[in-house]
C-alpha cells in the first residue's frame, strides 16, 4: 500500500494557512541565509588556496647549475606602500629554450617587461620618476595573464634581462635577514610549484581560523529556521498522534516538512551565492579582489552545503518532535519543562581545570595546542550555556517583582535550551570578539619611515654611492639626508649591513622618487624601504585584521538574525495565550519587555562571561607566539559588543508590530 | 439587586454580515446570564462587545462606577465603555473584568499560583502579597495543592478552575466567559460550571457566559438566546 505520509505532509503544508506560510518563509529565509553563508566561507576558504598557488611560480625552482637553461630572480619593491612583485628573467646562452612563464606565451626576451594590469595602470597613473624608471625603458608594456596572478589588483612585473644583467647577477639575490621570502635568486629550467608567495601564503589559515569561528553562529541560525513553527507543528502533529498516527509517520512528516522547506531555502542560498560571486569577488582581502572562477566553489561543493543545511534543519525539526512520538498528550500540553543537568557544569569546569593545568606549567604551548583549547573553550560554552540559562531563570525567577522580569524568567527556566539558541550567537559572537580584539600580533621592531635604504659590496662602495646617491636624488628633486651605514651600526634599516641611508622627508611621494632614483645604484636589487622589512609579520597582522573583522561583523549579523528569527517564531508559536492575555487586558509592553529581557538577561551574563574566555584564550595565543598584545583593541570590542547587542535588541524589536497584530483582537467572525 | 452593564441597541457589523442587529442587555449585580445561540448568531460577538474587546458600530455599552471619555456621562454613576481608548479599555478589561476563555489562557511556564497573581502583578501589588492573595482562590475553587504546578501538568478541569482564580483574583465586577466549558467531558463540566457560577457569585462580581450547551446555561439566572444578532428569546431560571 502507498505511504500516505507525502500525501498527508503536501495536504497540510498548503492548507497551513497565511501563518504557516510565513513560518515557512521565515524558515526557508534563514536557510537560505545559512546556506548563502557557508558557501561564501567555502569559496573563500578554497580560493584563498588557489590563489597561493598562483603565486607559486615566482618562487624560483632552483635546479643544478648544468640543468638550468635560465636565471630567475624574484624580488619586491614597494609603491605608495604597496608591494610590486618583479620576477627577472634572464635566459643562459647555449641552452635550452626555457618554457614561458604562467601567463605568458614566451620566454621574455631582454628588455622586454610584461606587467599585471593593476600595475599597468598604476604605471599609467604615477610619473614615471616613481614607479616606471625602476623597470628597463621600453616603448609597450606586455600584459600578464591571469595564470600568473594570484587577484586582479595584484602589482607584478616579469623582466626579461640580459645574461649578465646586474638583476639577475648573483649579488642580486644574497640573503639577509629580511629578504626571506620576498627576494631569491636561483637557475631554473622552468616554472615548477614551489612556495607561495609572502603576501598570499598566510591567507588560507587566517581564514579557516574565521571560518571556524564563524561555523557555530551560522549552525545556530540554521537551527534556528528547523525550529520555526515548532509549536505549531507539535500541536498539528500531537493531534494526529492521537488520531492514531505511528511515531514513524509523524517524523516522517515533519522531516518532509522540513526537508522541503530547508531545500527550497538553501537551494535559494545557493543560487544567490552564483549570482553575487561577481560583487563577492570584488571585496578586497590580501592582495586585492577575486577573480571570479576563484570563488566558485564548483558543483560538488554547491551540493553539499545544499544537503548539509537542508539536513541540519530537518534533524533539528524533528529532534523537536522526538517527545511527540512518546508521549503526544505531554508535549500537547507542554508539561515538561526542558530542564538542564548539572553534568554540564561539571564537564565545563573539567574543561577549564584542563586548560589551567595545561597552559599553567610555565612552558609556552605550540599554537596549534592552544587553538585546540580554544575549541575546547568553544564546545564547552556551548553545554555550559543552556545550564547557566536555567539557573538565570531560577534565580531571577525567585527575586523577580515586576511581572514582564517574572515572565522572562520563568522562560528562561522553562526551556533554557531555547533561550540559550537564541542568544548563543551573539555569546560566542562575544567570543570572537573578545579573541580577535587582543590578538592582534604586534610587531615590536625599531621602525625606520622615511629611510631608504641602498646595500654595497662593501664600507669603500658604501661612500662611493652614497654620493652618487646625493646626485641621483638632488637630480630627481627629492631632498634627502643620506649618510654611510656600516657593520656596526645597527640604528638604521640597513641594521648592520654595509650601504647608504636616505632620510627622505616630504611623504610616500618623496620615498617613491627616491627609492626609483637609488636604482640604478643597487647593483641589481631594488633600494628598499620599512615596508619591504616588515612585510612578513605587517601581512599576517594585516589578513588577521581582515579576518577578524569580517568575523565580527559577520558573527553580529548572523547573531542578530537568529535572535530575530526565533522572536519572530515564538510570537507566531505563542499567539494564543499571548492575545488572551491582551483580551484580558495585559498590556502590550508587559509581553514585550518579557520578550527582551528573556534575551538581554542571559545576554548581558553570557555575553561578558564569552567576552573574557576570548580574551584570555588570545592572551594565551599572544604568549605562544611571543608577540604583544593589542590593548587598543579593546576600544573595538567594547565597541563591537555594544553595537552587536543593539543589532539583536533592534531585531527583536523588529518583531514588535508582529506581536501586536497576532494579538490584535478576536477573531472577526460573527458568532 | 441594580445594574452594574448594560448594552443599548448594539449594532455591529463584518462587510455583509450583520453580527449584531440592535441588541438590548443589562447585567445586574451577583447576576448570572448565559447567551445561547447557534454558530454564527452574534452570542460570541455580544460577548466581546459588551466586554470591551469590540468596538460596536451602533449603541453604547455603559459601565456603573466608570468615568465617560466623551465627557458628561450619560447618567450619574455611569461611564460609556464603548468609546474609549485602547489603553484606558485595556486597564479597565484588568482592573474590573475578569476573563475564562475555552482553553488556552495560561501560561504554561508560569506555575498555577503566579498565573492567578499575574494580573494582581499588573496592577502594581507587590509580588509576595499578589501571590498570598492568589492563594486564596484555591481552596474554594478545589485546587489545593496544586499551586505550584504548571499549566501542563493539570488537568482540563483544574485548567479551568485556575484560570476561574485568575479572572476572579482582581475582584472584579464582571466576569466574562466564553465557552469555559467547551474543552471539557460532561462530568468535568458540570463541576467547574457549578464552581464558576457559586463563586462568582460569592465574590460578589456578575457573571456572563456564552455557550452552546443547555445544561451549562442552566446554571445561569437567565438565558439570553440569540439568533441572527438579535435576542430571539429569553428565559429565567431559579438556580438554587
Amino acid at each position: 500500500m502507498r505511504s500516505p505520509v507525502l500525501p498527508l505532509t503536501w495536504h497540510l503544508t498548503r492548507s497551513a494557512g497565511r501563518r504557516g506560510l510565513q513560518s515557512h518563509l521565515l524558515a526557508a529565509g534563514a536557510a537560505a541565509v545559512g546556506s548563502f553563508l557557508l558557501l561564501v566561507m567555502v569559496a573563500v576558504s578554497l580560493g584563498a588556496g588557489t590563489r597561493a598557488d598562483h603565486t607559486t611560480w615566482r618562487t624560483p625552482d632552483a635546479v643544478p647549475a648544468k640543468d638550468a637553461t635560465a636565471v630567475q630572480v624574484t624580488t619586491t619593491t614597494y609603491v605608495r606602500q604597496e608591494p610590486v612583485t618583479v620576477v627577472n628573467l634572464a635566459q643562459r646562452p647555449d641552452r635550452e629554450q626555457t618554457p614561458a612563464p604562467p601567463g605568458l606565451s614566451g620566454f621574455p626576451k631582454p628588455g622586454q617587461v610584461y606587467v599585471s594590469p593593476a600595475l599597468a595602470e598604476l604605471l599609467h597613473k604615477l610619473p614615471a620618476g616613481q614607479l616606471a624608471d625602476r623597470f628597463p625603458k621600453t616603448k609597450t608594456y606586455g600584459t600578464l595573464g591571469a595564470a600568473a596572478l594570484a587577484s586582479p589588483d595584484e602589482l607584478v612585473a616579469v623582466v626579461g634581462r640580459a645574461p649578465g644583467d646586474a638583476a639577475v647577477a648573483k649579488t642580486a639575490g644574497e640573503q639577509n635577514y629580511y629578504d626571506d621570502g620576498l627576494t631569491k635568486r636561483a637557475p631554473v629550467s622552468g616554472f615548477a610549484d614551489t612556495k607561495a608567495s609572502v603576501f598570499t601564503g598566510a591567507d588560507q589559515g587566517t581564514v579557516l581560523l574565521g571560518v571556524v569561528l564563524l561555523v557555530m553562529p551560522v549552525v545556530v541560525l540554521a537551527s534556528a529556521a528547523g525550529r520555526l513553527g515548532a509549536a505549531r507543528r507539535e500541536q498539528r502533529l500531537a493531534a494526529l498522534r492521537l488520531a492514531g498516527a505511528t511515531p514513524r509517520q509523524i517524523l516522517a512528516m515533519t522531516a518532509a516538512e522540513s526537508a522541503g522547506v530547508g531545500a527550497a531555502g538553501a537551494l535559494a542560498g545557493a543560487l544567490a551565492y552564483t549570482a553575487l560571486l561577481p560583487a563577492l569577488a570584488a571585496l578586497p582581502y590580501g592582495v586585492g579582489g577575486w577573480y571570479t572562477g576563484q570563488l566558485w566553489v564548483g558543483l560538488p561543493w554547491l551540493a553539499a552545503v545544499v544537503a548539509a543545511v537542508t539536513a541540519l534543519i530537518t534533524v533539528s525539526a524533528v529532534t523537536m518532535l522526538r517527545k511527540v512520538a512518546t508521549s503526544p498528550l505531554g508535549v500537547a500540553q507542554q508539561a515538561d519543562p526542558r530542564r538542564t543537568r548539572a553534568i554540564r557544569l561539571l564537564l565545563f569546569v573539567a574543561v577549564l581545570l584542563y586548560i589551567w593545568a595545561t597552559t599553567g606549567q610555565g612552558g609556552q604551548l605550540k599554537t596549534q595546542q592552544l587553538l585546540a583549547l580554544l575549541g575546547l573553550f568553544y564546545g564547552a560554552f556551548w553545554l555550559f550555556g543552556p545550564w547557566v540559562v536555567d539557573r538565570l531563570g531560577r534565580i531571577v525567577g525567585r527575586r523577580a517583582k515586576r511581572p514582564a522580569t517574572l515572565l522572562a524568567a520563568r522562560r528562561l527556566s522553562d526551556d533554557p535550551r531555547g533561550a540559550w539558541r537564541t542568544v548563543s550567537g551573539l555569546v560566542l559572537a562575544g567570543f570572537v570578539a573578545g579573541f580577535f580584539s587582543v590578538s592582534s600580533l604586534g610587531s615590536e621592531g625599531p621602525s625606520h619611515e622615511g629611510q631608504v635604504a641602498v646595500i654595497t659590496a662593501n664600507a669603500a662602495d658604501a661612500r662611493h654611492t652614497a654620493a652618487e646617491a646625493r646626485t641621483a636624488l638632488h637630480r630627481a628633486g627629492v631632498t634627502a639626508t643620506v649618510s654611510v651605514t656600516s657593520e656596526d651600526d645597527f640604528d638604521s634599516l640597513l641594521s648592520g649591513v654595509d650601504g647608504v641611508i636616505a632620510d627622505v622627508p616630504g611623504g610616500q611621494e618623496r620615498i617613491d622618487t627616491a627609492v626609483t632614483a637609488l636604482t640604478p645604484l643597487g647593483s641589481g636589487r631594488y633600494p628598499f624601504t620599512q615596508a619591504y622589512v616588515s612585510a612578513p609579520d605587517d601581512t599576517i597582522t594585516a589578513r588577521v585584521a581582515t579576518v577578524s573583522t569580517a568575523t565580527l561583523v559577520l558573527s553580529f549579523l548572523v547573531a542578530a538574525a537568529s535572535a530575530g528569527l526565533t522572536a519572530a517564531a515564538n510570537v507566531l508559536d505563542r499567539r494564543r495565550v499571548y492575545g488572551l492575555l491582551r483580551l484580558a487586558g495585559t498590556p502590550l509592553e508587559v509581553l514585550d519587555r518579557a520578550r527582551v529581557r528573556e534575551t538581554v538577561i542571559p545576554l548581558a551574563v553570557l555575553a561578558g562571561g564569552t567576552t573574557a574566555m576570548g580574551a584570555f584564550g588570545a592572551m594565551q595565543l599572544n604568549k605562544a607566539a611571543g608577540t604583544t598584545i593589542n590593548t587598543s583593541g579593546a576600544v573595538e570590542l567594547v565597541i563591537c559588543l555594544a553595537v552587536g547587542a543593539l543589532a539583536m535588541l533592534a531585531a527583536i524589536t523588529a518583531s514588535r508590530p508582529l506581536l501586536r497584530k497576532v494579538t490584535a483582537g478576536p477573531a472577526q467572525t460573527a458568532d | 439587586m441594580s445594574t452594574v452593564l448594560a448594552g443599548y441597541g448594539l449594532v455591529k457589523k463584518y462587510g455583509s454580515t450583520t453580527a449584531l442587529a440592535g441588541v438590548d442587555v443589562e447585567v445586574r449585580e451577583r447576576d448570572s446570564l448565559a447567551i445561547m445561540g447557534p454558530s454564527g448568531s452574534g452570542k460570541s460577538t455580544l460577548l466581546h462587545t459588551l466586554a470591551g474587546i469590540i468596538r460596536p458600530d451602533g449603541g453604547q455599552v455603559l459601565l456603573r462606577g466608570e468615568r465617560s471619555e466623551m465627557g458628561v456621562p450619560p447618567a450619574e454613576g455611569w461611564g460609556r465603555i464603548d468609546r474609549l481608548g485602547e489603553n484606558r479599555l485595556s486597564a479597565l478589561r484588568r482592573k474590573r473584568f475578569g476573563f475564562v476563555f475555552q482553553f488556552g489562557q495560561l501560561l504554561p511556564e508560569l506555575p498555577a499560583e503566579e498565573n492567578v497573581a499575574l494580573p494582581l502583578m499588573l496592577e502594581g501589588v507587590p509580588r509576595g502579597k499578589a501571590v498570598e492573595r492568589a492563594r486564596r482562590w484555591f481552596a474554594p475553587l478545589g485546587l489545593e495543592g496544586l499551586e505550584g504546578r504548571r499549566p501542563g501538568q493539570l488537568s482540563g478541569g483544574q485548567a479551568q478552575r485556575v484560570a476561574i482564580a485568575r479572572a476572579l483574583a482582581v475582584e472584579p465586577d464582571v466576569v466574562f466567559a466564553d465557552e469555559p466549558t467547551g474543552a471539557l467531558d460532561q462530568n468535568t463540566s458540570a463541576e467547574v460550571i457549578r464552581l464558576l457560577t457559586s463563586v462568582t457569585r460569592a465574590s460578589g462580581a456578575a457573571l456572563v457566559m456564552v455557550t452552546h450547551d443547555a445544561d451549562v446555561a442552566a446554571h445561569c439566572d437567565r438565558v439570553l438566546h440569540v439568533r441572527d444578532g438579535r435576542i430571539s428569546n429569553y428565559s429565567q431560571y431559579t438556580v438554587a
